[in-house]
C-alpha cells in the first residue's frame, strides 16, 4: 500500500483556562479550599482527556487581584499539568483578567483547528475595575465568543449578575459554592463535564433557530450541604 | 461541455469512514458521499459530500447528509444536461443563479417528505426534550419548519468537472482542493475563499434560513489542462492534520500516488484499480480519524485518467494553468 498522503496527524487542541479571583476576601479557607479542590481535579481532568483521545487538553491559569497575570502562562498538556498554590490579597480586577484572556483568544494566537475553549471564572466578590470592558474585549474575539464559559461563585458576596454576564447564556447559571465540600464538588464538575462536552462537540449551525450554548452542557450537580458550620464560607 | 479532440477523461473514487469518537459513543457515520459519472470517464463528472451536524438538535442529520449529497448530484447532472453546449459564461451565470436555490428547496422538500413518511418517534422527541429542552420538542410537534429542518442539518460540498471548466459550491465547513500537475512541482490550492466565521464547531448549513445565499461559489475556466486532481472532504479530514500545510500535502502526495500507478487496460482492470485505490483510501481515512480529529471522515477524489502512470511517461510540456475565474 502506498504511504498515507499528507503531513503529520494530530489531536485537536482544546484550551482550558482557569480564571481565579485572588483578592483579599479570598484569604484563608477560601483560597486554601480552592487550591486543594483544583489540585484534586487534575486527575479527573486527565481521566476525561483519556476518554477523549482525539482532544489535546491544554491548561492555563490567570489570577487576578491588584491587576491580573498568568499564574501558568504556558498551555500545558493536562497530563503534565501541576498546580502551584495561589495566595490571596488585594482588590478584584476581574476586567483586567478577562482582557488578558481576550489576548490569548485572538485568532492568530489560537490554532485554526482547535476545539471550543473552556473558560472557568471563579470569584467571591464584585469586580473593582471595568468588568464590562474586559468582557467586551473577550467577546470581541471569535474564539472568546465560541468558548464554553462557566463561572463559580464562592460564598454569598459573589456578584452573580457579573458571573451570569460572563456566561452569556441564560440557560446556564453560575455555580454557587457555599461551603468547602460544595466548592470541591463544583470545581470538579467545572473541570470535567464542560471539558468532556467540548472535547467532542457536534457541529452547530449558525443562526437564531439554534440558539443556546455553543456546546451542550449537562446540568450541574446539586448543592452540597455543609458537614459542619465551620465549613460555611 | 464540448467533446473536443483532446478530450479529458475523469475518474472518481471516494470513501467515508465512521469517526473514532462516533464508534466510542455509538453514533453512526453522519457523512455522505455521492457521485455521477460516465463509466468511460466522459465529462461531466459530479461529486458531492455532506456532513450531518450530529448534535441532539440535529438528530436526523445522517439522513439530511444523504439527502443533500443525493439531491446535489442529481440536480447538477440534470442541470448540466440542460446546459448542453452552452457557453461557459452562460453556464456560470445559470449555475450561480439556479443551483444553490434549487438544491436547498429540493432538500427541504425531501426533509418534509421524510417526516411525512417517518414521523418523529416518541423516543426521538423525548431525547430532544432531555438534551435540548421542552420548547424544542413542542416546536417539533407543532411542525415548526425551522426546527424540522434543523433536525436534518448538514453541510454540502459539490464539484462538477467538465471538458473545459469546473465549478465548486460549498455550504458550511469542509475543504475542496485542486491539484495542478505543474512541473517540476505540483501546485495545490483551494478554489474557494475561506469562511472566517467557521471557527470551532460553528458551520453554515442547509437548514438555515436563506441557506442558498450562504454558498461559496467558484467557476473555473481551464485555460490550459484541467486540474489533475480535485479533492472534496468533510471537516473531519483537515482537522486531523497538525496544520493546513500538512493537509495541503495530501494533494501533492495523492498526485504522486496516482502517477506511480500502472496504467491498466480494459474496463475490468480499471475497475479493479479503482477498487484497490479505494481500499487504500479507506485505510488512510481510518488512520486520520483515529490519530487525528476522531470525527467522521469523508473524501471524494476526481482525477484525470491520463495522470495514472504518467510518472513513467515522458513529461508533458508544462502548459497547465491554475484556471481563470470568469
Amino acid at each position: 500500500m502506498p504511504e498515507r498522503p499528507g503531513g503529520s496527524l494530530a489531536k485537536r487542541p482544546l484550551q482550558f483556562i482557569w480564571i481565579v479571583d485572588c483578592s483579599g476576601s479570598m484569604q484563608g479557607r477560601k483560597i486554601e479550599s480552592l487550591n486543594l479542590a483544583i489540585r484534586e481535579s487534575i486527575k479527573p481532568m486527565q481521566d476525561v482527556a483519556d476518554e477523549n483521545p482525539n482532544a489535546e487538553v491544554l491548561v492555563r491559569v490567570v489570577k487576578f487581584s491588584d491587576g491580573a497575570q498568568w499564574h501558568i502562562s504556558q498551555p500545558t498538556e493536562v497530563h503534565g499539568f501541576k498546580w502551584s498554590d495561589l495566595d490571596a490579597g488585594g482588590v478584584t480586577d476581574m476586567g483586567k483578567a478577562l482582557t488578558m484572556v481576550a489576548e490569548a483568544m485572538k485568532v492568530d494566537m489560537m490554532p485554526q483547528r482547535g476545539l471550543p475553549p473552556v473558560l472557568v471564572l471563579i470569584s467571591d466578590g464584585q469586580p473593582t475595575d471595568d468588568f464590562k470592558n474586559g468582557l467586551k474585549a473577550l467577546m470581541g474575539q471569535p474564539w472568546g465568543m465560541k468558548a464554553v464559559r462557566i463561572s463559580i461563585a464562592i460564598g454569598e458576596d459573589a456578584d452573580l449578575d457579573v458571573l451570569q454576564e460572563f456566561i452569556g447564556n441564560p440557560e446556564v447559571k453560575p455555580l454557587v459554592a457555599s461551603n468547602v465540600q460544595d466548592l470541591t464538588k463544583k470545581i470538579k464538575w467545572a473541570s470535567t463535564v464542560p471539558l468532556k462536552a467540548a472535547s467532542n462537540p457536534a457541529s452547530r449551525p449558525q443562526g437564531a433557530a439554534n440558539g443556546g450554548s455553543n456546546v451542550q452542557i449537562p446540568s450541574p450537580p446539586a448543592d452540597v450541604q455543609p458537614s459542619s458550620p465551620a465549613d460555611v464560607f | 461541455m464540448n467533446a473536443g479532440p483532446q478530450m479529458v477523461r475523469w475518474s472518481v473514487i471516494g470513501q467515508s469512514v465512521r469517526g473514532a469518537s462516533h464508534k466510542r459513543s455509538g453514533a453512526p457515520n453522519q457523512d455522505a458521499i455521492r457521485r455521477r459519472y460516465d463509466r468511460l470517464g466522459i465529462p461531466p463528472i459530479v461529486l458531492a459530500v455532506s456532513d450531518g451536524h450530529g448534535s441532539p438538535k440535529c438528530f436526523r442529520s445522517d439522513r439530511g447528509a444523504r439527502f443533500a449529497a443525493d439531491i446535489a448530484c442529481q440536480l447538477t447532472s440534470q442541470f448540466l444536461r440542460k446546459m448542453g453546449d452552452s457557453a461557459p459564461a452562460i453556464v456560470k451565470r445559470e449555475t450561480e443563479a439556479r443551483l444553490p436555490v434549487g438544491i436547498v428547496n429540493a432538500w427541504r422538500k425531501k426533509v418534509d417528505e421524510d417526516i411525512r413518511k417517518n414521523p418523529f418517534t416518541e423516543e426521538e422527541l423525548e431525547r430532544v426534550k432531555l438534551y435540548v429542552g421542552a420548547s424544542a420538542r413542542t416546536a417539533l410537534e407543532q411542525g415548526d419548519p425551522q426546527q424540522k429542518a434543523l433536525a436534518y442539518g448538514a453541510t454540502l460540498l459539490l464539484t462538477a468537472a467538465g471538458q473545459d471548466y469546473a465549478f465548486y459550491l460549498q455550504l458550511g465547513d469542509g475543504n475542496i482542493l485542486t491539484v495542478w500537475d505543474h512541473t517540476p512541482q505540483p501546485q495545490v490550492d483551494a478554489p474557494l475563499p475561506e469562511d472566517a466565521t467557521l471557527l470551532a464547531n460553528d458551520t453554515t448549513s442547509l437548514c438555515m434560513p436563506n441557506a442558498h445565499r450562504l454558498f461559496r461559489f467558484r467557476f473555473q475556466y481551464f485555460q490550459g489542462a484541467p486540474p489533475a486532481v480535485i479533492i472534496l472532504s468533510t471537516d473531519g479530514y483537515a482537522n486531523s492534520f497538525s496544520s493546513m500545510d500538512d493537509f495541503f500535502k495530501v494533494g501533492s502526495d495523492l498526485l504522486q500516488i496516482l502517477r506511480a500507478e500502472k496504467q491498466s487496460k480494459g474496463k475490468e482492470n480499471k475497475l479493479k484499480q479503482r477498487m484497490a485505490l479505494e481500499k487504500n483510501l479507506n485505510d488512510w481515512l481510518e488512520d486520520a480519524s483515529i490519530n487525528g480529529s476522531g470525527d467522521d471522515v469523508t473524501v471524494g477524489i476526481i482525477y484525470r485518467q491520463d495522470v495514472i502512470g504518467s510518472e513513467n511517461q515522458h513529461s508533458a510540456p508544462s502548459t497547465h494553468s491554475a484556471g481563470a475565474a470568469i
